[in-house]
């Protein structure tokens, strides 16, 4: 009999095919941006952690600029010394500390014969020591991380084939490399970085194409000098640091700015106005939650707005059909229907609205996030910088399908109830005289 | 109480109204019906015969007195009870065919079958069966919208015959037809009353007296005349 009330119910909703679709819409467009703010929350997170998590969750930029939320690195600025990197790396929540030593290059140059030269532009090259790769957490494909004070270099994948796909950079070749001051330096490339599947973050603020040790590129560098005419010291303008575990990446963080701003080289080295500021992972991450909560905030209450207004619909137009239906209630009534019987024929025509506003809403959200992360790809991209290359995969978060059609069910029974008790406690002689 | 009494009404008063404004549709009413009667309730509107057949067909409860449909007291019956003895021992024939409009007119004749929870493949073919009694087997997949009048009346009468019931109510069923096809809705009505069911028809068409045996005019909500 449940069956046969039920499809009764589906009878006069197909009997009202645009009112029953008007009063859809309020559930549809509620449902469906809750839909969009899951999938759209999901994939961007996924997103975040891919990013974030092939860089060491521990790891930390240190730098010079504007303290502040959010502060601020000027890359220009430099200041830390080799003293400054060994004395952080004595503090006791700190691993492991590298410098980065910005050093601009004229040319790569690849020797083929005797007076055959090959140069292409050579970009900018990382000057460092091997603890870098740890604190990015990144590794070596083929061979093995330079040595400190050897004319050795590694580089990424996609360097190899600078001097063409058909003759790819092997481990052990011979390069030339020319600063901007145009020295030439005689170089070996010991080892080819593992390109991450996903391009992260750090990897493109670093882009990280080629590195070396800070002896013999930077140090006997111009641009890498602070100090007075008589006292030269090789400064670097950002550091990556590694804490020692993640529940002490603030205590390191602490402890790096109490060094730096007491008694470090870098403080007599940095413009007066200029703060020391140190950007942790877990920082950006927090950042990025406090956006993404926001924006779903936001969302939430017009969806929120629109499932009530939605409800209130579905309410009003179940009032109307019992009203309509009057005289068809009194019948089922003479010919035996129970008051029972009567509520369910209603409740289930609201419930059934519910569940079609419910699923047409997960199918309208599902196509909506799909778009918004197409917009949000494409604004990437427009972006450029260190997110050009990453891409937001679709990532739909599926239970939430199941509990936003739950949740249009029980909108449509909610909506229901009230139109439903009308219909069920009518007087059957008054509802057979209604016209 | 002999058993051959369908329906036996015991000084039934029936009062609308609230205390200040009231109105005595029925007063003392007392009557008996034989079982395979064919009675024709007469009378002027407002002179209580709608009231007695709602009485009758458990659709409405007295003021006072009593009513006994088939040795049972209906007084004492709760509205589920009242909806059962609805569903399986009274025939509704309305004058507006009443039919549901979103379903089939197989549908509407299931309806009742429906709510006493009959099974699928039975109540089909009981359906069937009596749509091909009132010539309407190619009808049953339509919509009451497509029928004419008098085809609904037909799936009216097909539906109030759907549980056996062992009594039709049928108030004013041709009031909306021509009066060729009321005669045939009458001729129909006549023949289910060969068949044993008891029939109560509410008129004020002094043509109609004819398909009945006994006849009681009504006024002012008292049995003015019994033939």
């Amino acid at each position: 009999m449940i069956a046969d009330i039920f499809l009764m119910s589906l009878d006069a909703l197909r009997s009202h095919k645009i009112r029953t679709f008007l009063t859809l819409i309020g559930v549809i467009i509620g449902i469906g941006s809750v839909i969009i703010v899951t999938t759209a929350g999901s994939s961007v997170r996924i997103f975040i952690e891919e990013q974030w998590n092939i860089f060491n969750p521990t790891g930390m930029v240190i730098g010079i600029g504007t303290a502040g939320d959010p502060p601020q690195i000027s890359f220009r600025e430099m200041g830390f010394t080799d003293h400054d990197v060994e004395e952080l790396k004595n503090l006791s929540y700190v691993k492991e500390v590298a410098p980065i030593g910005l050093l601009p290059l004229k040319a790569i140059k690849l020797r083929e014969g005797f007076l055959k030269w090959q140069s292409k532009a050579g970009g900018t090259m990382y000057a460092t020591t091997p603890a870098l790769l740890d604190i990015m957490g990144m590794e070596i494909e083929e061979g093995r991380m330079f040595q400190d004070k050897k004319n050795e270099i590694v580089m990424s994948k996609s360097m190899t084939t600078l001097f063409g796909v058909d003759k790819p950079l092997k481990v052990g070749d011979t390069l030339y490399i020319q600063r901007l001051d145009g020295k030439l330096i005689k170089t070996t490339l010991v080892g080819i970085l593992k390109e991450s599947e996903n391009s992260n973050i750090m990897s493109q603020v670093t882009s990280l194409s080629i590195a070396g040790p800070v002896d013999p590129y930077y140090s006997t560098y111009f641009g890498s000098n602070v100090g007075g005419i008589f006292k030269h010291v090789t400064a670097y303008g950002i550091l990556y640091a590694d804490a020692t575990d993640k529940e002490h990446v603030d205590d390191a963080k602490n402890q790096i700015l109490n060094y730096l701003n007491t008694s470090s080289d870098a403080k007599n080295y940095k413009d007066k106005n200029s703060d020391f500021v140190v950007i942790t992972q877990q920082y950006i991450i927090s950042k990025v939650d406090q956006i993404t909560s926001v924006m779903s905030m936001l969302i939430t209450s017009i969806a929120l707005v629109s499932l009530v207004v939605g409800g209130i619909g579905i309410a009003n137009i179940m009032f109307a059909t019992v009203t309509e239906r009057t005289r068809e209630i009194g019948t089922m009534m003479a010919i035996g229907a129970k008051r029972r019987n009567i509520m369910s024929l209603f409740l289930y025509q609201s419930a059934m609205i519910g569940l079609l506003g419910g699923v047409l809403g997960v199918i309208l959200g599902a196509s909506g996030g799909a778009f918004i992360i197409q917009i949000l790809n494409q604004y990437l991209k427009e972006l450029g910088g260190a997110f050009s290359t990453g891409n937001i995969a679709l990532a739909y978060s599926t239970q939430w399908f199941l509990i936003a059609v739950i949740f249009g069910v029980m909108i449509g029974i909610l909506a229901g109830v009230l139109p439903a008790r009308k219909a069920a406690k009518m007087d059957p002689v008054v509802a057979l005289r209604y016209s | 109480m002999p058993d051959d009494i369908a329906i036996e009404t015991n000084s039934i008063t029936k009062i609308y109204g609230t205390s200040k404004v009231q109105f005595r549709a029925l007063n003392n009413v007392s009557l008996k019906v034989k079982r395979g009667d064919f009675i024709a309730l007469m009378g002027p509107s407002g002179s209580g015969k709608t009231t007695l057949m709602n009485l009758i067909g458990c659709l409405d409860r007295t003021t006072s007195g009593e009513i006994i449909l088939d040795g049972q007291n209906l007084s004492i019956l709760n509205d589920n009870q009242l909806a059962e003895i609805r569903g399986k021992k009274i025939g509704f024939i309305f004058q507006t065919f009443n039919l549901v409009p979103t379903i089939s007119a197989l549908k509407n004749v299931e309806l009742p079958l429906v709510f006493g929870d009959m099974s699928r493949v039975s109540r089909e073919k009981i359906a069937l069966d009596l749509l091909k009694k009132f010539g309407l087997e190619n009808w049953a997949r339509n919509l009451p919208s497509e029928l004419s009048g008098g085809q609904q009346q037909r799936v009216a009468i097909a539906r109030a015959l759907a549980n056996n019931p062992s009594i039709i109510l049928a108030d004013e069923p041709t009031g909306n037809l021509d009066s060729a096809t009321g005669l045939q809705i009458m001729k129909y009505l006549a023949s289910i009353n060969k068949e044993g069911k008891t029939i109560v028809l509410v008129t004020h068409d002094n043509s109609l007296k004819k398909f009945a045996n006994r006849i009681i005019t009504m006024k002012d909500g008292e049995i003015s005349e019994h033939k």
